[in-house]
């Protein structure tokens, strides 16, 4: 695949090309869509059979926690919510990224978010399947989850509609159903593309069965064009909404550590920080593989990087209030929580990993060569995952374990079953990762086609080429 | 058995998008009604170029968003205001500041389903059969193709439009005739 090389030695100051400007619309249609049609390689199957190994731990646990009951985990009192919620949390947050991508980048006119959103917005629905599992093991009787929602039972109870956990089950199956939708939506002409670009008349049958029959109709391109953009207007509150409910659940409660104003910004920040780590992540070693740099070029990675600095800075910001505010506040508890328990107490290395990932880390894209620098950039990523986790784990065990009466503390250590189920969600998002790089096109291709067409509009005013690459500037405060 | 209606379809292969939206609107000048465009990706001054009505895909959101917040809001007060009054900690029985998140995602979730089954039902799709897909070349309009289509009586004589449209430069016309749906 040919790489846009010419970038190197760009003026510094003209934006890299969004699609490399050598292709026409038959073209990017056979680039794009020639991973689904390829028969997998070698190392495709090798990462399966890793995911698939991993997705195995994840029935071992479950069906053990289920036949046992979720005294098999590593909670206690006073720490009842431990991994599940960590790492539920943590899911969430992944998913934020895809939304952020999808929808406010598009309201904002960000042109650079095209080639990225059909992945980001994959990461989202799977990532929100494998968040939803852990409060849903959590109820300890997964097979009485229905008893969440409204429904007339013959115990004549409804849900407390005051309780931060009921909103919690209408945000994220809210948000799962409006993702998948979105997904969808946008999936749609390319479905009709695969189908029409199909070899054997199987496929033919089964893209076309998904295509519902869209023939690329001006009249349904006519509603369809504010049909995205609406769900676009929709989903950007509620990805807002999401995870800020996500926070109510701590911020409502009393405990030190929790009952902050600033959880719902502070978490939405961190969501989103994590989310565009995890889109770095997966998206270097799938464009490689894909064969997609002329699509997803380095400055879609450089611009994420930018978003992750900016993310990280108010993540940062975050942690410095609390800590400002516990001692301004000179509540005995919560100055105990942040500057002793915390930064010195048993789970001092994990606070330290946190700050450190989260902190110090994302700095380094102040810096031009760090944010253009592959390796670098997915060493990162890699790190503010670990340390948004630590996050999760700092806020939720730490505030637990020790709360207001030293004689109810205790300590907090996961079993294997609690690292089982946790692996295995890594599993179950890598499986179902790896078939969608293989049974849909990552990349939106009818976007692309279109984003191409107006590059080329935008070149023929300026009566050169150099618009092409410059047509979609940046706006740095997008977010 | 009913006896099967068949309608025809003049399809056009233009070689780019401009010259499509010019052609189309030239034979929307002529006369010609029913037509439709056919691209890959939505053609900017489409919907202008076939005269299409605004949609009607915001009006259909509107009402199902608002039909959700209200579902929410009497869902809400009625469960925990009137039919399971549950006093907690003297907490007003109709706590509105507290229904505002369930009320938001469920305006949220209607809304989406709206705009869903909204575009499917003005689009008529699921559709899987027309008339178009019996033209092979036809299938280059999801990838890289760029057609018009024109209705035609069955059974008339379809020169003349199939001239008018190779003057405005069609690349490549054809006649399809296939079942009504």
């Amino acid at each position: 695949m040919a790489e846009t090389t010419a970038t190197a030695t760009l003026d510094p100051l003209e934006p890299r090309p969004l699609v490399a400007p050598h292709h026409d619309d038959a073209s990017l249609n056979e680039t794009l869509l020639d991973h689904v049609w390829r028969k997998p390689g070698k190392g495709w199957f090798m990462l399966f059979g890793m995911t698939l190994s991993a997705l195995g731990l994840l029935v071992i646990g479950v069906t053990y926690t289920l036949a046992r009951g979720i005294g098999v985990w590593g909670n206690n009192q006073p720490v009842g919510w431990a991994f599940d919620i960590i790492n539920f949390v943590w899911w969430v947050g992944i998913g934020h990224a895809g939304t952020l991508i999808s929808a406010i980048l598009l309201l904002f006119q960000q042109k650079w978010r095209t080639s990225i959103n059909r992945f980001a917005e994959a990461m989202t629905l799977f990532a929100v399947m494998c968040a939803g599992l852990f409060p849903l093991l959590h109820t300890g009787r997964p097979w009485f989850a229905f008893w969440l929602f409204p429904y007339p039972s013959t115990l004549g109870a409804w849900p407390q509609f005051r309780s931060p956990l009921v909103w919690d089950v209408f945000a994220i199956s809210t948000y799962l159903t409006v993702s998948a939708l979105f997904w969808f939506v946008g999936l749609i002409p390319d479905l009709a593309a695969l189908r029409d670009s199909s070899k054997t008349k199987l496929q033919r049958t089964i893209y076309g069965l998904f295509a519902l029959g869209w023939r690329g109709s001006g009249r349904h391109w006519h509603n369809y064009k504010i049909a995205y953009l609406l769900l676009a207007g929709l989903s950007t509150p509620l990805v807002v909404s999401v995870h800020t409910i996500v926070s109510f659940d701590f911020a409502v409660s009393l405990l030190p550590g929790w009952h902050a104003t600033i959880f719902p910004p502070y978490f939405v920040a961190g969501a989103v920080f994590s989310g565009f780590a995890m889109v770095i992540t997966l998206i270097i070693p799938a464009r490689k593989y894909l064969g997609l740099r002329d699509v997803i070029t380095d400055r879609h990675l450089e611009n994420m990087n930018k978003v992750i600095l900016a993310t990280g800075l108010i993540v940062s910001y975050g942690y410095l209030m609390e800590h400002f505010i516990a001692w301004y506040s000179q509540n005995q508890y919560e100055f105990w929580t942040f500057y002793v328990n915390r930064a010195t107490g048993p789970y001092a290395g994990v606070y330290w990993l946190m700050i450190a990932c989260n902190v110090i880390t994302p700095n380094i894209f102040w810096f031009r060569k760090c944010r253009t620098s592959i390796p670098i950039m997915w060493v990162a990523s890699i790190a503010v995952n670990i340390g948004m986790w630590c996050e999760r784990f700092i806020i939720i065990v730490t505030s637990l374990s020790q709360d207001f009466l030293p004689s109810s503390w205790d300590i907090y250590t996961p079993t294997w079953v609690d690292w089982s189920i946790y692996v295995g969600t890594l599993g179950l998002f890598g499986t179902l990762f790896l078939l969608f790089l293989k049974f849909v096109p990552a990349v939106a291709v009818s976007e692309v086609k279109e984003l191409q067409l107006e590059l080329k509009h935008a070149a023929h005013q300026h009566g050169t080429d150099d618009a092409l690459a410059g047509a979609g500037t940046l706006t740095h405060g997008a977010h | 058995m009913q006896a099967t209606v068949l309608e025809s379809w003049v399809l056009a292969e233009f070689p780019t998008p401009d010259t499509l939206l010019d052609a189309t609107r030239k034979m929307r000048e002529k006369g010609f009604e029913g037509m439709d465009t056919y691209s890959p990706y939505p053609l900017h001054g489409g919907s202008e170029a076939l005269g299409l009505p605004p949609s009607r895909v915001p009006f259909i959101t509107l009402c199902a968003g608002l039909t959700g917040v209200i579902t929410a809001l009497a869902m809400q007060t009625w469960m925990n205001t009137v039919d399971y009054p549950l006093n907690v900690g003297g907490r007003p029985l109709l706590s509105l500041p507290a229904w505002v998140p369930i009320t938001f995602e469920l305006g949220v979730l209607f809304a989406a389903f709206g705009i869903f089954f909204g575009l499917l039902g003005l689009s008529r799709l699921p559709q899987p059969y027309h008339p178009v897909f019996e033209s092979e070349a036809f299938r280059t309009a999801s990838t890289h193709g760029y057609w018009l289509s024109v209705p035609q009586t069955t059974g008339t004589d379809a020169t003349p439009v199939m001239d008018q449209l190779k003057a405005l430069g069609a690349t490549q016309v054809t006649l399809v005739t296939g079942e009504k749906e």
